[in-house]
C-alpha cells in the first residue's frame, strides 16, 4: 500500500508539473494576445492621427478606413490564432514531450492516469517519468516569461510616441497662429451647380472668398436657406455622398487634431463684381489678357456682363489693326462703377458690416439694361437707360463651362478656364454698343411675358 | 555462466532485462554476420514482437547464415526448408505414415515435418507453388498444423523467416498478398560495403570459426523468450499514438480503393492515389505498434512514441502495399510510397 501511495504521489506531481507548464504556456499566449492587440490598436491610432494631420478630409477618410480595416483583420486573426494556440493539458504534455525529448512519456502518463491499471509497466513509467521531472520543469519547457509580442508593442509605442509630438506641434502651431495671420483671402472655386453648397477645393483655407454672379448667388442663397431645413430631400447622387463623407471626415479630423471650426474665419461669399478688394485679389491671381469668358474662376462669375475685365475698342477699328486689348480689371471695375444704377445690395450676401457693393447687378430697383441682370430673368430684364460711351467696351460673352474642378492636391487652386480672345478677321467688325433706351411701358409687359415662358 | 542464463525464467523480466538480452543476442549474431545492423535489429524486433520476417536479398548476402546464427544464439531448435517447385505441403507440415509397433501391429503415425521447430527458415519461398506456400499460413498465423483432420500445435516460440531472391524471378511464384500480410516485417539485406566485405573475408576464410555463445540456457530459452515477448506486449500505448498508427495505415489506402467504399483516408497522399492499388491491412497497424513497443523497450521506455512508429513504418508497411502498373512503369517502389506517407502523417500531426 505505501508503494501504491508513493506512486500516486509521483503521478500527482507529474500531473501538477504538466499543469504548471500549461499555465505558463497559456500565460504567454495571453500575453501575446494582449501585446499584439495593444500594438495594433496603438499603431492604427498613430497612423490615423498622422493621417489626420497630413491629409485632406477625403484622403484622411480613405486612409483611416483602410488602416481600421487592416487593424480589425489583424485583431481577428490574432485572436483566432491565440485561441488555437491555447494549450490544453494534452497539448501541454505534447509540447513538454517534444521540448524535453521525453518521447511521449508525459502524454502517455496524462492519457492513462485515470485508466484502471493500464499495464504492469505502469509503475515503471510513472517512476521513469518522475525521475525526469527536472527535464520538464515549466521554466525549461517555456523559458520565456514575456511574450515576443512585446517587441511589437514597443514598436507601436515608438510610432505612437513619434506621432503624438508631431500632432502636438501642429496643434500648437495652429493655436499660435492668429486668424489675421492666416494669409490674405485666396481665390477659390465653388461648385454649386450640383446643388451642393461646398467649396470645390477640399483644401479651402480660412478667409477664402467665393465669387459668383448674382443669379448664382441667388441660387446659393436658396441652397443656404434650404440647407438649414432638415426635412429637405437628401439630394442626389455621388456628390451628396461625397459631401457627407467629407463633412464626416472633417469632423473626425477636427476632433483628432483639435481644430476648432468656431474660431476659423468664415468663408466670405462675394459677388463677381469687383469692389475695393479687387486690387488685393489681382495680386493673388494671374492676370488674364482677355475679357471674354471671364469670371469662370469665380464660380459662375463670368456670367455677369461687365463684371470682370473690360476691353477697349475704338469705334473705327478695322481689320488689321492691333488686337483688341482688354482693360485691366481695376479700370474695368472703375468704368462699371461709374454707373450708379447697378447697385443692388439687397441680393448681395455680403457679410454684415460690409459696405453694400454698388456694383452688384440685377437689382430690381436699379438692375436692368444690357449690362445688368443675369441672362433672361424676367425680373431683371429692364433697367434705366444709360449713356454708355461708345467704344468704351466691346461685347462680352459668357462661355458655359465647368467653373471648377476639385483641386488635385490639398491647398492647390481649382481649375480656372482660360480667357480666350480671338482677333477679328477681315470680314468681321467690332460691335458698336447701342446706347440703352428706355423700353416703353406697354412693351415691357409683352417682353416680360415672353421671357416668363 | 552469463547473467541471462542464470536468471530465473519464472521471474517477470524487466525492461532492462529485455534491453540487455536483446543487445546480447545482437552481439552474438554480429560475431558471424558483418554489417546489416538495421536488418538484424528488425529481425530481432519481429522475434520479440511475436511475428515473422520476410527477408529479401540477393544471393550471398548471408540470409541463411543469419538465421542459423540466430538459432544458435537463442539456443532454440532450428529447421531449414529449401523451397522448390516440386515441394509438396506434406513435405513441410509432415504426414501420416504407417509404422510397425513393437507388437508387430501397423498403425498410422504422424511424422512431423520441418515446420515443427522454434525457428524455421524457408529459403527462397517464392520458388514453391502457391499450394505449398500456403501450407505455412496456418503454422505462421495460428501456431498449429492440421494434418489428416488432426491439429498439432507448435511449441512457442515459433519464428518463421522466409527469404526471397529479388533477382531470379524466372519460374517463381510471387507470394499471395494473404501470405505476405502474415509477415510482420520485411527486411532487406543488401550488399555489404567494402570495409564490411574485407571483414567478411577475414572471418570466413580463416581457420577459426566464430563461436556463438547461446544467450539462453538449453531448456530455458523458450520460456525466457516467451517471458520477454509478454513483456513487450505490456508496453503502454497512449491513445493519440494508436490513432497516429491507424492514420498512417489508412493513409496507405488510395482514395479510389474499392475496399474503402465511401470512407476516405483522412490524409491525402498523392503518391498513394497514383501508384497504389491496395494499401496496408489492419495487420500493418499491429505491426507498427508491436515494432514500436520493442523499440521503446530497447530505449528503456515503458511507452511508445511517435518516433518509434515512424522508424518502424518501412519494415512494417512496405510489403503490405500493392503497387499498380503505373508505379512499375514509373519505377516507383513501396519504399518511396511509405516515405511519402510517413512524411504526410507526420506533417499532419505537427
Amino acid at each position: 500500500m505505501p508503494e501504491t501511495r508513493r506512486d500516486e504521489q509521483k503521478l500527482w506531481l507529474i500531473l501538477f508539473q504538466i499543469k504548471a507548464a500549461r499555465a505558463r504556456l497559456n500565460f504567454l499566449v495571453l500575453q501575446h494576445w494582449l501585446f499584439a492587440t495593444l500594438a495594433i490598436a496603438l499603431g492604427a491610432t498613430a497612423l490615423i492621427c498622422l493621417a489626420a494631420e497630413l491629409l485632406g478630409p477625403l484622403m484622411f477618410l480613405g486612409s483611416a478606413v483602410i488602416v481600421a480595416l487592416f487593424a480589425l483583420a489583424a485583431l481577428i486573426r490574432i485572436a483566432r490564432s491565440d485561441l488555437r494556440s491555447g494549450a490544453s493539458m494534452a497539448k501541454a504534455a505534447r509540447i513538454a514531450d517534444e521540448r524535453a525529448g521525453l518521447k511521449g512519456r508525459l502524454t502517455t502518463v496524462l492519457m492513462l492516469a485515470d485508466a484502471p491499471k493500464p499495464s504492469v509497466l505502469w509503475p515503471y513509467l510513472v517512476e521513469d517519468t518522475y525521475g525526469l521531472r527536472e527535464e520538464y520543469a515549466p521554466a525549461r519547457i517555456e523559458p520565456r516569461i514575456v511574450s515576443r509580442a512585446v517587441f511589437g508593442l514597443l514598436a507601436a509605442l515608438l510610432l505612437f510616441a513619434a506621432a503624438m509630438p508631431f500632432s502636438a506641434i501642429a496643434r500648437g502651431g495652429r493655436r499660435r497662429l492668429p486668424a489675421s495671420a492666416m494669409g490674405p483671402p485666396g481665390r477659390v472655386s465653388a461648385d454649386i451647380d450640383s446643388l451642393e453648397i461646398r467649396p470645390a477645393d477640399p483644401a479651402l483655407q480660412p478667409n477664402a472668398e467665393i465669387y459668383a454672379d448674382p443669379a448664382t448667388l441667388r441660387r446659393l442663397e436658396d441652397k443656404l436657406s434650404a440647407a438649414g431645413n432638415p426635412n429637405r430631400g437628401s439630394g442626389q447622387g455621388l456628390g451628396k455622398l461625397i459631401n457627407r463623407a467629407r463633412e464626416f471626415a472633417d469632423a473626425v479630423q477636427n476632433k483628432l487634431t483639435g481644430r476648432n471650426d468656431v474660431n476659423r474665419p468664415p468663408i466670405n461669399l462675394r459677388l463677381t463684381a469687383r469692389n475695393q478688394d479687387t486690387t488685393v485679389r489681382d495680386h493673388d491671381r494671374p492676370r488674364r489678357p482677355s475679357s471674354s469668358a471671364s469670371g469662370k474662376g469665380g464660380g459662375m462669375a463670368g456670367s455677369l456682363p461687365g463684371s470682370e475685365h473690360a476691353s477697349t475698342q475704338g469705334p473705327g477699328s478695322s481689320p488689321g489693326q492691333p488686337p483688341i486689348t482688354s482693360l485691366p480689371a481695376d479700370q474695368a471695375d472703375q468704368l462699371a462703377g461709374n454707373n450708379p444704377a447697378g447697385a443692388n445690395p439687397a441680393v448681395s450676401p455680403t457679410p454684415p458690416g460690409r459696405a453694400p457693393n454698388p456694383l452688384v447687378g440685377g437689382g430690381q430697383e436699379a438692375g436692368g439694361g444690357a449690362n445688368r441682370g443675369s441672362g433672361s430673368d424676367p425680373e431683371h430684364l429692364f433697367g434705366e437707360a444709360s449713356n454708355q460711351p461708345v467704344g468704351s467696351d466691346s461685347f462680352k460673352i459668357a462661355i458655359e463651362a465647368e467653373p471648377s474642378t476639385e483641386a488635385s492636391a490639398p491647398g492647390s487652386p481649382g481649375y480656372l478656364p482660360p480667357d480666350v480672345r480671338v482677333p477679328l478677321n477681315q470680314d468681321q467688325y467690332p460691335d458698336e454698343p447701342l446706347a440703352r433706351a428706355a423700353v416703353p411701358a406697354g412693351d415691357q409687359l409683352t417682353i416680360k411675358r415672353v421671357f416668363e415662358r | 555462466m552469463n547473467e541471462a542464463v542464470a536468471a530465473n525464467p519464472a521471474e517477470t523480466p524487466t525492461i532492462s532485462d529485455f534491453a540487455r538480452t536483446f543487445r546480447r543476442i545482437q552481439a552474438e549474431i554480429h560475431k558471424v554476420i558483418v554489417g546489416h545492423e538495421q536488418a538484424i535489429e528488425e529481425l530481432l524486433s519481429a522475434l520479440f514482437a511475436g511475428g515473422h520476417v520476410l527477408i529479401e536479398g540477393v544471393p550471398g548476402t548471408g540470409k541463411t547464415t543469419l538465421v542459423k546464427t540466430l538459432g544458435q544464439a537463442l539456443n532454440l531448435s532450428f529447421n531449414r526448408i529449401q523451397f522448390t517447385v516440386d515441394l509438396m505441403p506434406a513435405d513441410i507440415t509432415g504426414t501420416r505414415v504407417i509404422l510397425s509397433g513393437a507388437d508387430g501391429r501397423r498403425e498410422f503415425t504422424f511424422q512431423p515435418g520441418p515446420v515443427f521447430c522454434h525457428i524455421l527458415l524457408g529459403d527462397e519461398i517464392n520458388r514453391a507453388t502457391p499450394k505449398t506456400q500456403s501450407a505455412l499460413l496456418e503454422a505462421m498465423a495460428e501456431l498449429q498444423v492440421t494434418v489428416g483432420g488432426t491439429t498439432y500445435p507448435l511449441a512457442p516460440p515459433y519464428f518463421v523467416m522466409a527469404t526471397l531472391n529479388p533477382i531470379e524471378m524466372e519460374g517463381t511464384y510471387p507470394l499471395p498478398e494473404a501470405q505476405l500480410d502474415r509477415f510482420l516485417f520485411k527486411v532487406r539485406l543488401g550488399y555489404p560495403g567494402e570495409d564490411e566485405l574485407v571483414r567478411i573475408i577475414s572471418s570466413a576464410t580463416g581457420p577459426d570459426e566464430a563461436g556463438v555463445i547461446p544467450v539462453f540456457a538449453a531448456g530455458e530459452a523458450a520460456a525466457r523468450l516467451e517471458g520477454l515477448k509478454r513483456l513487450v506486449r505490456e508496453v503502454i500505448v497512449a491513445p493519440p499514438i494508436e490513432q497516429y498508427a491507424a492514420r498512417m495505415v489508412r493513409a496507405t489506402q488510395p482514395d479510389n480503393s474499392r475496399v474503402l467504399g465511401d470512407m476516405r483516408a483522412p490524409i491525402h497522399v498523392e503518391a498513394v492515389n497514383r501508384y497504389v492499388s491496395f494499401g496496408a491491412s489492419p495487420r500493418g497497424a499491429l505491426a507498427l505498434i508491436l515494432g514500436a513497443k520493442v523499440r521503446a523497450m530497447l530505449d528503456g521506455r515503458a511507452n511508445i512514441s511517435y518516433e518509434d512508429i515512424d522508424r518502424g513504418a518501412p519494415a512494417a508497411l512496405e510489403h503490405r502495399i500493392m503497387l499498380n502498373y503505373t508505379a512499375h512503369s514509373d519505377n516507383v517502389d513501396a519504399t518511396h510510397i511509405v516515405e511519402q506517407v510517413v512524411k504526410s502523417v507526420r506533417a499532419a500531426r505537427a
